[in-house]
């Protein structure tokens, strides 16, 4: 019997402002609809606090940057795109702020979702290209200020403006309360029990060598690394503990979209649970 | 400076005047740029806490030689081009003899010269490899790019005084003097740019590396 082969074509977009630059459409609720509120003059005065001023690092990278392309073959999405010259990291700076700086921050709307797209899902901010740069810019750098302003527009893809809400809401990217962090964690202790004799998860223990610090989707969705960080901890014989408040969550998404405020509140967190209880070390999954 | 007073040329003014404000804004611009991206350089809290010396040589070391670092080994065309290039763009001018004979005239000091041959070869590969660069920026995809205007200007800055000097030195295509005159002027341009252009990468490599460097001995990472 033959095999019907179904061909799914995704449509195609060329962008209005660079002709080389060819996605597939695709729809998020977070760039698509953020964008209709933004007027021209938002965006200037948004571009502006944020660029206006430069910084040495802002300046360090626009005046030296002599547009060689030796990055390009550091960058994944470069590589993995069939060597498409507008995945490079130069093109993305290219695109993006040199164009912002070029019409002085009079860029419309569609032009930001654009960078949005861009900064935020053809970058991961991996810094290989500046170990491939032969003035060792810091391109990844500007990629965050363009993420910067795209967060303070609001045009910022819906899943990871959701897990900002979450940290800002609930210090944790899972939306989980302390109630069920407490409680998984002494369910875990349970499960641990019937295999390690007296094994304890230790909360709030103070004066502990080690605080350990998960990432938000391990009390929610990866119970099991619970049980065996427990069970590391204890056949190493670590006099651990992990924080019986807020904040426990050490990823710190907001970092990702450059919401400076969340993101110090984390950090503020995490080290006062550290000094509340007198920890020395800090051990952070991943 | 006098002859042109007595005798005011376009040969003079080039070989007089033009050469004074050349040097001296080519100096201070280049002493104020570096002093000014230092101290703007210290009002950020992210740099100066994390610059290290020993991680800012190590950094210089692998990278200001060719093929002591990845990118460098990763592409040996480009690594040879660019080093042939800047080798001839940087000391050929310091070392050749004719520049030489004009401080003495000038100032009376000297220093090292180049063989005249070894000096011609090298104006050569300079032009060559500016022939090469440019071709890469024509056909190369992701460096078309990023290409704009001021890449070919800045390109034709330092190709013209090498092009110009090489046809004065074999008095081809138009009458020596001519030719010495275009030479010299374009030579006056190249060190005016230096400092307000792209063309400042010349110091600010050593900067930006030194940041680059300490930053990743932080991150406990290579940086080539």
């Amino acid at each position: 019997m033959a095999v019907k082969e179904k061909v799914v074509s995704k449509e195609k977009i060329v962008s209005r402002d660079f002709k080389e630059y060819i996605r597939e459409l695709n729809p998020d609720p977070g760039l698509d609809e953020t964008i209709k509120g933004l007027s021209p003059e938002k965006i200037e005065k948004t571009i502006k606090s944020v660029l206006g001023g430069k910084s040495a690092r802002i300046k360090a990278v626009l005046e030296t940057c002599i547009h060689c392309g030796l990055c390009a073959e550091a960058c994944q999405w470069y590589l993995s795109n069939d060597k498409d010259s507008t995945y490079a990291p130069v093109a993305k700076m290219r695109m993006t702020i040199w164009e912002m700086i070029k019409r002085d921050g009079k860029v419309d709307a569609e032009f930001i979702k654009q960078c949005a797209r861009i900064v935020f899902t053809e970058c991961n901010i991996c810094h290989r290209c500046s170990m491939y740069c032969p003035y060792g810019l810091d391109v990844t750098f500007i990629i965050g200020l363009v993420r910067r302003i795209c967060f303070l527009l609001g045009v910022v893809p819906q899943r990871q403006m959701d897990q900002d809400h979450a940290h800002a809401a609930m210090m944790n990217q899972v939306w989980l309360s302390q109630n069920d962090w407490l409680d998984t964690m002494q369910w875990q202790e349970e499960e641990v029990g019937a295999e390690f004799k007296n094994l304890r998860i230790p909360i709030d223990k103070e004066g502990a060598e080690v605080m350990w610090l998960p990432l938000g989707a391990e009390p929610k969705t990866g119970t099991y690394h619970i049980e065996r960080t427990a069970k590391i901890m204890n056949v190493a014989g670590v006099d651990w503990t992990v924080p019986g408040k807020d904040v426990w969550d050490s990823s710190n998404m907001p970092m990702f979209i450059r919401d400076f405020v969340t993101m110090q509140r984390i950090v503020r967190g995490l080290f006062e649970n550290a000094f509340r209880l007198r920890i020395k070390k800090l051990v952070l999954t991943e | 400076m006098y002859d042109f007073i007595k005798d005011p040329t376009l040969y003079n003014l080039v070989r007089g005047p033009l050469v004074w404000i050349a040097f001296i804004v080519f100096i201070g611009g280049s002493i104020y740029r570096v002093y000014s991206f230092i101290n703007l350089a210290k009002k950020d809290k992210t740099i100066m806490p994390f610059i290290s010396l020993k991680y800012t040589l190590r950094s210089l070391y692998h990278w200001l030689i060719p093929f002591n670092s990845v990118n460098w080994r990763r592409r040996p065309v480009i690594t040879i081009a660019t080093f042939l290039f800047h080798i001839g763009l940087v000391f050929t001018p310091i070392f050749l003899l004719s520049h030489n004979i004009l401080w003495r005239e000038s100032w009376g000091i000297t220093w090292w010269t180049l063989p005249e041959e070894l000096a011609d070869i090298m104006t050569l590969i300079v032009i060559l490899c500016s022939v090469f660069l440019f071709l890469r920026r024509i056909l190369a995809p992701e460096v078309k790019f990023v290409t704009s205007n001021s890449d070919y200007l800045l390109l034709f800055i330092s190709f013209a005084p090498f092009m110009t000097g090489f046809l004065a030195y074999h008095q081809l295509l138009l009458v020596h003097k001519t030719m010495v005159i275009l030479h010299i002027l374009f030579g006056e341009i190249m060190l005016i740019a230096i400092p307000f252009t792209r063309l400042v990468h010349m110091f600010y490599f050593f900067l930006t590396r030194s940041f680059m460097g300490s930053q990743f001995a932080l991150w406990h990472s290579r940086d080539w």
